[in-house]
């Protein structure tokens, strides 16, 4: 296991860098705009003590090196500046913000490969037949749909009209906090219905065509010729040995659908009023405060470089292959 | 484990956790009321809000020493109801003596006493605290404590609304917790984000940008509030307060905006609307002196004659007619409809070809582009405005074309209210669409605006004239003189245009039809929610 | 509505028809072609870029209004579709189909020119770090991977956060230059794989410059991946454009573009629907063909048994 091991060093150091060289670019950003970074845009009114404060942490009075090691150890321990639009901290905003966008992505991402797996094989299996031509073209619709309009439509639908869920937040104020725990949960899921489905159902789209492709390609491999040829049922040979074989690269696929999840939860959290990240970086672009803003990009690159790190690990523990080619 | 054994005892389980709900009150004291607003307080310390939902929070914390009627009344004292304060008398025309109810409590168990009053008083008035009433108590000479439950008010002159300058603009804060915290801190002092008050309710939490909560103060003096609990729900915009509204998520919203929106809330059940005199209008300000440097005049809007024709190549009543329906009138000044000075005064006609003449007298040429030009300046005006109210959106889209017809570019410019109150402190814009919500007397509210060095007069617009009538109007006699001295003041502000007023609408409010006993005081809405109650028998589950 | 804007409507739909049907003819040759003509979507797909593509050309002559006009603000807002308005009127009395057709030019027209930039970018990129592999393709390659870590939408809203308002060409620059990084590893490892062969080390000791080689040799080679690649990553930046457009950081009014349609359309959503529906559904159906065309495209030029 030595080479696997090595590897797996390589790998996070790697995606250590890559988060290094996202603050560090954003260090440089921020400190070639005039004055301190910590100052709100000049037609505010200064918090002279605050902005003293967070002065003196950074080191601004220090060598621009020294500034640097100050800059990032305090990354580190999570000081990322003073979010005057919200009169907050940064930190504070995020510890809020990041648990709701958490799950709501996971909720996603757990339907969309649910999903996607399960439309991917139906449609492999009725390759180039009828139900595969309509689906197909179904599912390329809901793929190309922008995610905010779906997002309209299903409130439209089924909070405006049917009054089936709510049209948004995450819980229902008032009546949440007397509830028991099963109740808790219940409203919380009745509330995450609507916004998760709606970036579920496209991420779901997206794997479900990459699903199809994938399988369709192992189905004409030797080893499923071999399958058949010795007289294994076709379902058998869909699903036992086509599919584990293209299941690798769902790994992959769920580690590479961290950014568009984030990207699509900048829109849906308008739509649906969710207090996650996306709505915080929205606001945050609204009134000009830059250190929230510059917060949330490197959170967001934070966590893609760490999902595709584990999608990296995973797939390498899945199949030998990639270790024994790394050691 | 045993599977027989194991099965009843996982079936029953659930049900315990169900039963074991945490809410089971019944009777006459339970209740929660959920208000929706797309307004995000920062702090809800009274010297230092700025927005409508920090005022309703406050509204329930605080207590003034007389609250106003719900006639409006605001000349004399007659009108006013007893609060902090159970009785007051005038020693002398200009001396004022409040006697605080002795049994006022802070919530932590300190008593309130007239201290209380006179360091309110003080910061109140403090410029470094920098409240939006300092101005309005300029004519208090000062505010000194006689025993702990008298405190004297002494006027710099006599004037029909001295009483309610008194009590009006200040909620009463407590000095035990708020003398050491330096005043330079009290924007960000811990004291915004966990107040302790004296009213009917108590605070509870606050998660910004999402929720506040309140609980009923059952030792409160004056009587203990019916609805037990109140939560404030702050969404993104009105479109999303009105979804939770229509599905009845939220228990109140005061300010349903558009027609489209009022219609849909009339067809769900479970909501009543209420309709009230407007207490607030909407306006387009215009920055008379540079943007971002006010010592030079505006290139574009330093020009009377050219706000002038800004404002007649407007059609107010159809933009109007647009965003509200039939839910308010175009104001004849900056007044909004309950002021009683709603007159006839002389307003600038639509006028779209005269506007395109004298935007042409003035020295202003058609473009290129349709867009005219002086001096190789482009006619083009910025107008910012806060990017939840879609009213204000509404407005400027139309603004936009009208404007296009006689050859003027706008530019829209959506922004955070917070950003919009720096730029507006600042200088640093063109032209900004406000709403102002007036008080009661429009006294305070056109001295306050639009007279010269007022502190929210951010068109730097100034007029002797109109100072002096204004001046005349505040400190007449009668009612009568004091509406021919208004009359003439709004004369000269309309043919000056430093602001063009684009609605007076008549506030509808949205209320859930199970809560008892509503009533809505125009000035602020919610400042009655501690007589309300939810009758038993129409408690719902988050309710209990 | 008028004769005018119909005859418009029908000429672009005769020109639309004949265009495809003349390139079918003309591609016949090819195996690519007659690969890409089989598949049904994306000749569907094909006919309706072009329809969009002209009349967002022919929009003056195609749209019967005015897309900034407001005719009625009392009478005419928000009214349904009919006669005089096919697809209905928004708030502001502004007629539906004619802002379609003239937001059909920004959304179109940003996403291409965005599309261009960000192919321009990355093949240049892709080509010169594999073709000059050590310490070079290093440094590019590490952009390549911080570019790709950061969302993109999030490296937009910084963007914005920094200017008050995003002129139209800044916001193709910035979706170009956001968006560039993953046909630059395409590229490069076409370049690394040219890199090895012979006849490079020949044209090299004949003294053909690193440019001359990379673009007789290179390019062709790359082409049709880099062609897909494009294709499929103009819907993308189309639905990114909209999304911005929609939080209001796009476009701004009164130029139409299809993401502030929605985002105009939500106020009354409950009361005039088709405001929001019709200009979100041109998008999906907009870019559901780019990605049809970009599939037909791929199997064309890289053909599997098994793709039907």
């Amino acid at each position: 296991m030595g080479g696997g091991r090595l590897w797996l060093i390589r790998r996070i150091a790697a995606a250590a860098a890559i988060v290094f060289a996202v603050t560090s670019l954003t260090f440089v950003a921020i400190h070639l705009a005039p004055g301190s970074p910590f100052l709100p845009p000049p037609d505010r009114p200064v918090d002279t003590a605050v902005v003293a404060r967070l002065n003196h942490q950074f080191g601004l009075d220090r060598p621009v090196s020294t500034q640097y090691v100050l800059y990032l150890r305090n990354l580190s321990q999570g000081e990322l500046g003073y979010a005057f639009s919200r009169g907050e901290y940064v930190r504070d905003a995020l510890a809020t913000a990041i648990p709701n966008t958490l799950l709501l992505a996971g909720t996603a991402l757990a339907l969309d490969l649910g999903l996607g797996l399960l439309l991917g094989v139906i449609l492999a299996a009725r390759a180039r037949r009828a139900t595969d031509v309509v689906l197909s073209n179904v599912t390329l619709f809901i793929y190309s749909v922008p995610a905010f309009w779906l997002g309209l439509v299903l409130v439209f639908v089924f909070a405006d009209w049917l009054h089936w869920f709510p049209p948004g937040f995450t819980s229902t104020p008032g009546l949440y906090e007397t509830l028991p725990f099963l109740g808790q949960l219940g409203d919380r899921l009745h509330h995450l219905a609507l916004p998760a489905l709606t970036l579920g159902l496209v991420g779901a789209a997206g794997t479900a065509r990459y699903q199809r492709a994938a399988l369709l390609e192992t189905l004409g491999r030797e080893f499923v010729r071999t399958a058949r040829a010795k007289g294994v049922r076709e379902r058998r040979v869909l699903l036992v040995h086509a599919l584990r074989n293209s299941l690798l690269p769902l790994i992959t696929l769920a580690g590479l659908s961290l950014p568009f999840l984030l990207t699509g939860s900048v829109l849906i959290e308008s739509v649906f009023s969710w207090p996650g990240m996306g709505r915080l970086a929205t606001d945050a672009v609204l009134a000009r405060d830059h250190a929230l803003v510059t917060a949330v990009a490197i959170v967001a690159s934070a966590m893609v470089v760490t999902g595709s790190l584990l999608a990296d690990v995973l797939y390498a523990a899945a199949d030998p292959r990639i270790r024994e080619r790394a050691a | 484990m045993n599977f027989r054994i194991a099965f009843p005892a996982f079936a029953v389980l659930p049900l315990a956790i169900a039963c074991s709900s945490r809410g089971s009150c019944k009777g006459d004291y339970c209740g929660t009321v959920v208000f929706v607003t797309a307004n995000n307080p920062k702090t809800l310390l009274p010297t230092e809000i700025e927005n409508a939902a920090a005022r309703d929070v406050d509204e329930q914390l605080f207590l003034r020493l007389a609250d106003m009627g719900m006639a409006g009344n605001t000349v004399g004292d007659s009108g006013f109801v007893p609060r902090l304060a159970t009785r007051w008398e005038w020693d002398d025309p200009k001396t004022l003596v409040f006697h605080l109810d002795p049994r006022a409590r802070w919530q932590d168990g300190v008593p309130v006493t007239a201290n209380d009053v006179a360091f309110s008083f003080d910061a109140y008035r403090d410029p470094v605290v920098n409240s939006s009433a300092r101005n309005a108590l300029t004519k208090i000479a000062s505010v000194t404590v006689r025993d702990s439950v008298t405190a004297v008010f002494r006027f710099k002159e006599r004037y029909p609304t001295a009483f309610y300058d008194a009590v009006y603009q200040m909620w009463i804060i407590p000095q035990h917790l708020l003398a050491q915290v330096p005043r330079t801190d009290w924007l960000t002092a811990g004291f915004g984000q966990h107040p302790i008050g004296d009213g009917p309710y108590r605070f509870v939490s606050m998660t910004p940008g999402q929720t506040i909560e309140l609980a009923a103060d059952s030792t409160f003096f004056a009587g203990r509030p019916h609805i037990r609990r109140l939560v404030w729900k702050i969404v993104a915009n009105l479109p999303a307060a009105v979804s939770d509204i229509v599905t009845n998520q939220a228990d109140a919203l005061e300010f349903l905006g558009s027609p489209a929106n009022i219609e849909q809330v009339k067809k769900t059940p479970g909501m009543t609307l209420i309709p009230y005199p407007g207490s607030n209008y909407m306006y387009v300000e215009l920055n008379t002196r540079a943007n971002g440097d006010s010592s030079r005049p505006h290139p574009i809007l330093g020009d009377a004659q050219v706000r002038r024709a800004l404002t007649m190549a407007l059609d107010r009543q159809s933009m109007l007619t647009n965003v509200v329906g039939s839910y308010g009138k175009v104001p004849p000044g900056p007044i909004p409809q309950w002021w009683p000075i709603w007159d006839s005064v002389r307003t600038l006609p639509f006028d779209s070809a005269g506007a395109a003449r004298l935007l042409s007298a003035r020295g202003w040429r058609l473009g290129p582009d349709g867009i005219r030009v002086k001096d190789s300046v482009r006619l083009s005006v910025e107008v910012m405005f806060t990017s939840t109210s879609g009213a204000r959106q509404a407005f400027a889209r139309l603004m936009q074309a009208q404007w296009k017809a006689v050859g003027v570019d706008l530019q829209i410019q959506p922004l955070d209210q917070n950003l919009i109150a720096d730029r507006l402190a600042s200088g640093k814009f063109d032209a900004v669409i406000q709403v102002f919500n007036s008080d009661p007397t429009p006294a305070s509210g056109i001295a306050q605006h639009w007279t010269h060095g007022a502190p929210n007069n951010y068109s730097h617009w100034s007029n002797d004239d109109f100072d002096r009538l204004v001046n005349l109007a505040t400190t007449a006699a009668t009612a009568k003189q004091s509406r021919g001295y208004w009359r003439g003041a709004l004369n000269i502000i309309n043919a000056d245009a430093p602001g063009i007023w684009l609605a007076a609408p008549d506030n509808v409010a949205a209320v859930s039809s199970r809560i008892a006993d509503v009533k809505l005081r125009p000035d602020s809405y919610w400042a009655l929610v501690w007589t309300w109650r939810i009758p038993a028998d129409r408690l719902i589950d988050r309710d209990r | 509505m008028t004769v005018r804007p119909t005859l418009a409507l029908v000429g672009a739909a005769v020109v639309t028809v004949v265009a495809v049907e003349l390139l079918r003819r003309r591609t016949r040759g090819l195996g690519s072609g007659r690969r890409y003509f089989g598949h049904p979507a994306g000749v569907w797909g094909l006919r309706v870029l072009v329809f969009f593509s002209v009349i967002a050309a022919l929009a003056p002559l195609v749209a019967p209004y005015d897309p900034a006009a407001q005719p009625g603000i009392v009478t005419l807002q928000n009214a349904p579709p009919s006669w005089a308005h096919p697809l209905g009127t928004d708030a502001y009395s502004s007629d539906i189909w004619s802002r379609l057709v003239y937001g059909g030019r920004v959304s179109l027209g940003v996403a291409l020119l965005a599309t261009l930039v960000a192919m321009t970018v990355g093949v240049t990129i892709g080509a010169v770090a594999g073709y000059a592999r050590g310490w070079i393709d290093a440094v590019l390659m590490r952009l390549v991977d911080i570019g790709l870590a950061v969302p993109r939408i999030f490296m937009l809203l910084l963007a914005v956060a920094y200017w008050n308002r995003i002129p139209l060409a800044l916001l193709v620059v910035l979706l170009g230059l956001t968006g560039w990084f993953t046909t630059s590893r395409l590229v490069r490892a076409e370049a690394l794989s040219l890199r090895g062969r012979p006849f490079v080390d020949a044209a090299r000791a004949l003294g053909a410059s690193p440019a001359r080689i990379l673009v007789r040799h290179l390019l062709p080679a790359a082409l049709a991946p880099i062609i897909v690649s494009a294709v499929l990553s103009v819907g993308n930046v189309m639905l990114l454009e909209a999304g911005l457009s929609f939080l209001g950081f796009g476009v701004q009014p009164p130029t139409p573009s299809w993401g502030t349609m929605v985002a105009d359309g939500q106020a009354q959503l409950a009361l005039a629907p088709w405001t929001s529906f019709f200009p979100g559904l041109t998008i999906a159906i907009v870019v559901m063909s780019w990605n049809a065309v970009g599939d037909a495209l791929r199997d064309a030029f890289d053909p599997r048994p098994e793709h039907a």
